[in-house]
């Protein structure tokens, strides 16, 4: 009896500590992470090199004699016009190549974690990759077929459309495991704000902290009850800032990204291996002594650190400047809806980059086309991908859906779309297949010639750069295993210092700068620091940014 | 004939009074607003927030609801016999597990409890689940995937068998064995009769899962004709704040999101037949748990 009472209370102790050990685990995306490689790297590395032997003798003729389907698992929602497109492409690959294509949609829900899951399942065969969606690691851990040699027998002509400098930035430790889209994109952060009140009020454009201040006071007294600025915290997520409105600094730093670097670091776009300290700097304190002065002037309101952001704001006139988290395409959105709902009100657009010389597109990670590990057809997945890009209809059918069903075009060859349903049966893009953008084939929507505009400006600017039109920072993936849990503490006691400090909201600017500091150094800040910049250095001495 | 009151019971009274009134406005409070809120202008609820009576009164949002009703009415349509087949799939399922591992009889009774037990403690996991349902048995996809999976719960059949042997005794069913009845005899004649108030209660826990559920279409619909109501809806949500997200980095199109009147309407409606639905069965489901508790 005893016995049986001991052994029943080891059980129930096992029992609990095997459910707490399951409570405090990581969480099941990032298990899944870790535990799937393994076992898919084991069947592919066996399955492969034979694959691979067989490619380089018969060069470039791919056997299309069996018919194979395959599956692309894009991100969002389906359109409503999904299987109708699906047939009208289905109908051209098979005379091609004698494959099908069915996309399948993550939708909005879950979808990191879902995500995670369709690489583990391993039945899709192309998928869409992007920096967001933690590319870098998924490579690292061998989520994804490489692709160098792939693209050298099956596909050449995707390569020449792509370039080898675009498909250089999808490089995880050297291999290529994503084809990126050929449509350079700029979207370089900057100041929204109202043209039409700065007009009316003559001010100055807000291209520097000194205009943007007397822009905000001219506003503010000659229309008073206007509101000024709805930042938050809700854009500052994240180990660069922790409050909005600090974002409007970028008007005075050439920093390599927008907001610098993670830990308080900041580096120049013109040196971008050379990392110097901004927190602990007297810049930095006097940044905060402007963030308080705007803060007792009313520029936002004294509880915007407990506010949720409100993206609508710039939009009913409850803001009279954005400057967080702002891009072209959110210039060119409010344009749209100013045009339909305010006729009278103007958007204008200053990036920060215009202002400090640090122009440059965005990542060709940004939004990519993979291969599957564990696909049972790459090279013919691979070709697909080649038709979906390369050939002009194909790629249009893909992206716009059938002319004269779903979209048409006007005498300057500008897209419309022939829907009228909400919501539309094909929009643009309508497979969310922003990865499969060709810049040559790409049709222009309306707003799209203002956007070009913008485009062709900053291209110029670019150019005259150090590092010409190479965005530096994104291809940077930061490995913090080491320093996770000093990490954790930084990102907290941002949170809870840095914040109040960006927002002004505090009574002593130098004392609460040297409690934060305080509070950083406690946290460990310096082994993060010296784990990123290690990295980091190694990271610019690699592709060459000195 | 009056039934006399004391102070205390006064008192009492007052104060149940008090904490229950102060209760239900907690809880109708937040639906008054999305009512309201789906009754106002869309601009005015950006200006001037929201309110407990709409102000500007239109319609709008509802007309653009229904004038493409396609979708919801489809959503409709499909948590409607998820609903249906699921309850009564798994209350049969569920009542003839919780009846033969409540008979003396059925010799293993104690182990196949112990492993249905053993399940509720002892889950896979998220991802084994999925693997499960999508490679292994190959359902994504599949309608049968957003039922299937929630047809019987560990708590349910237990709840159901702690029922079946607190109002079923043993006598009786010997007695009808005396007299010739085979176990199907049994088992509709005797023991069902008698499950009314444990069948309404795990029927209305069925119900309610399958009403309320999204998970499982958000795992393994692949079309959004298979989508449960529940998630149209959120999803709905979701799209528009992932697409808002997303806008920072690339240039994709925000223009189609609904607003905020909108989304406040589909909220409406999704919960109306429920609310209507609802005080009908809602002496059941009390009746029900209490019926279903353990008793000492």
């Amino acid at each position: 009896m005893k016995k049986k009472r001991r052994l029943v209370s080891i059980v129930l102790a096992l029992t609990m500590v095997l459910t707490m050990a399951g409570c405090g685990s990581k969480s099941a995306v990032e298990s899944l992470n870790e535990a799937a490689p393994a076992e898919t790297t084991d069947n592919s590395t066996a399955a492969e090199a034979p694959a691979a032997a067989e490619e380089t003798t018969e060069a470039a003729a791919l056997d299309t004699s069996e018919r194979v389907d395959l599956v692309f698992y894009v991100m969002g929602d389906a359109p409503v016009d999904e299987i109708a497109v699906e047939d009208a492409l289905n109908e051209i690959l098979l005379e091609k190549v004698n494959a099908t294509i069915d996309f399948q949609f993550s939708t909005w829900t879950d979808f990191q974690q879902k995500y995670s899951l369709e690489l583990t399942a391993g039945q899709a065969d192309l998928i869409y990759v992007a920096n967001w969606l933690n590319y870098g690691q998924l490579a690292t851990s061998g989520a994804f077929e490489e692709l160098d040699d792939l693209l050298n027998t099956v596909a050449p002509a995707l390569k020449d459309t792509v370039g080898e400098s675009n498909l250089n930035m999808c490089r995880v430790d050297g291999k290529v495991y994503a084809v990126p889209c050929s449509w350079a994109e700029y979207t370089c952060n900057g100041v929204k704000y109202r043209e039409d009140l700065r007009e009316k009020y003559n001010l100055p454009v807000p291209d520097s902290l000194e205009n943007f201040e007397a822009y905000m006071l001219g506003i503010k007294e000659n229309a008073p009850g206007q509101g000024l600025l709805t930042v938050t915290t809700e854009e500052s997520q994240g180990l660069l800032t922790a409050f909005d409105a600090a974002w409007i600094l970028n008007l005075k730093y050439p920093w390599v990204n927008a907001n610098g670097l993670p830990y308080g670091l900041a580096s120049n776009y013109d040196t971008p291996s050379d990392v110097y300290d901004y927190w602990y700097s007297d810049d930095f304190t006097d940044d905060m002594k402007l963030m308080k002065k705007w803060a007792d002037l009313g520029f936002w309101s004294k509880s915007a650190l407990s506010d949720t952001n409100d993206s609508e704001a710039y939009k009913s006139g409850l803001c009279v400047a954005e400057i967080a988290g702002q891009n072209p395409n959110k210039q060119i959105a409010a344009i749209k809806e100013f045009e339909k709902e305010q006729p009278d009100w103007k958007s204008e657009y200053i990036a920060y980059g215009e202002i400090t010389n640090t122009i440059y597109p965005g990542h060709a990670t940004q939004n990519g086309t993979a291969i599957v590990r564990g696909s049972k057809n790459p090279e013919r997945a691979l070709k697909v991908l080649e038709l979906l890009m390369t050939d002009e209809s194909i790629n249009r059918l893909v992206q716009c859906g059938i002319e004269g069903t779903n979209y048409e075009l006007d005498a300057n060859g500008i897209y419309h779309n022939l829907s009228t349903s909400i919501p539309e049966e094909f929009p643009y893009e309508g497979f969310n297949t922003w990865s499969l953008r060709n810049g040559d084939y790409k049709l222009p929507q309306e707003t799209d010639v203002i956007l070009n505009q913008m485009f062709d400006k900053y291209e110029e600017l670019g150019s005259k750069t150090k590092f010409p039109n190479v965005n530096i920072y994104n291809g940077f993936n930061e490995n913090y295993d080491a320093y996770q849990a000093e990490r954790t503490a930084v990102s907290n006691v941002m949170k809870q210092y840095l914040a109040p400090l960006q927002a002004g909201l505090v009574d002593d600017v130098d004392a609460a700068v040297e409690e934060f500091r305080q509070k950083m150094t406690d946290a460990g800040i310096e082994v993060c620091r010296d784990g990123f910049k290690e990295q980091w250095e190694a990271y610019c001495n690699e592709y060459g940014y000195k | 004939m009056k039934i006399k009151k004391n102070t205390s019971t006064m008192i009492f009274n007052i104060i149940t009074y008090v904490m229950l009134t102060f209760g239900a406005i907690v809880c109708v409070f937040p639906f008054i607003i999305i009512v309201s809120g789906s009754l106002t202008n869309n601009t005015t609820i950006l200006t001037q927030g929201y309110s407990v009576l709409p102000r500007d009164i239109t319609l709008s949002a509802y007309r653009t609801i229904f004038n493409a009703p396609k979708d919801i009415l489809q959503a409709y349509k499909m948590t409607f016999y998820y609903t249906i087949v699921g309850t009564a799939i798994g209350l049969m399922m569920i009542t003839l597990t919780g009846y033969v591992i409540s008979r003396r009889e059925f010799k293993y009774r104690n182990t196949v409890s112990f492993l249905i037990y053993f399940t509720s403690i002892f889950g896979g996991g998220m991802i084994p689940w999925y693997l499960m349902y999508a490679n292994v048995l190959n359902m994504k996809g599949s309608t049968f995937a957003i039922w299937f999976p929630a047809l019987m719960s560990p708590f349910l059949i237990i709840l159901m068998r702690t029922f079946i042997v607190g109002s079923v005794p043993e006598a009786i069913t010997e007695s009808a064995k005396i007299d010739g009845a085979g176990h199907l005899t049994i088992f509709f004649k005797i023991v069902m009769p008698v499950l009314k108030p444990g069948l309404a209660t795990v029927g209305l826990f069925l119900a309610l899962g399958y009403w309320n559920d999204w998970y499982r279409s958000s795992m393994f619909s692949t079309s959004s004709k298979t989508w449960e109501l529940q998630f149209y809806l959120y999803d709905l949500l979701n799209a528009t704040t992932a697409l808002k997200q997303m806008a920072q980095s690339t240039s994709i199109s925000t223009a189609e999101l609904p607003t905020q009147s909108v989304k406040l309407a589909m909220a409406v409606v999704a919960t109306g037949p429920v609310i209507l639905f609802y005080p009908f069965v809602q002496k059941f489901f009390v009746s029900g748990i209490t019926v279903g508790a353990v008793k000492g």
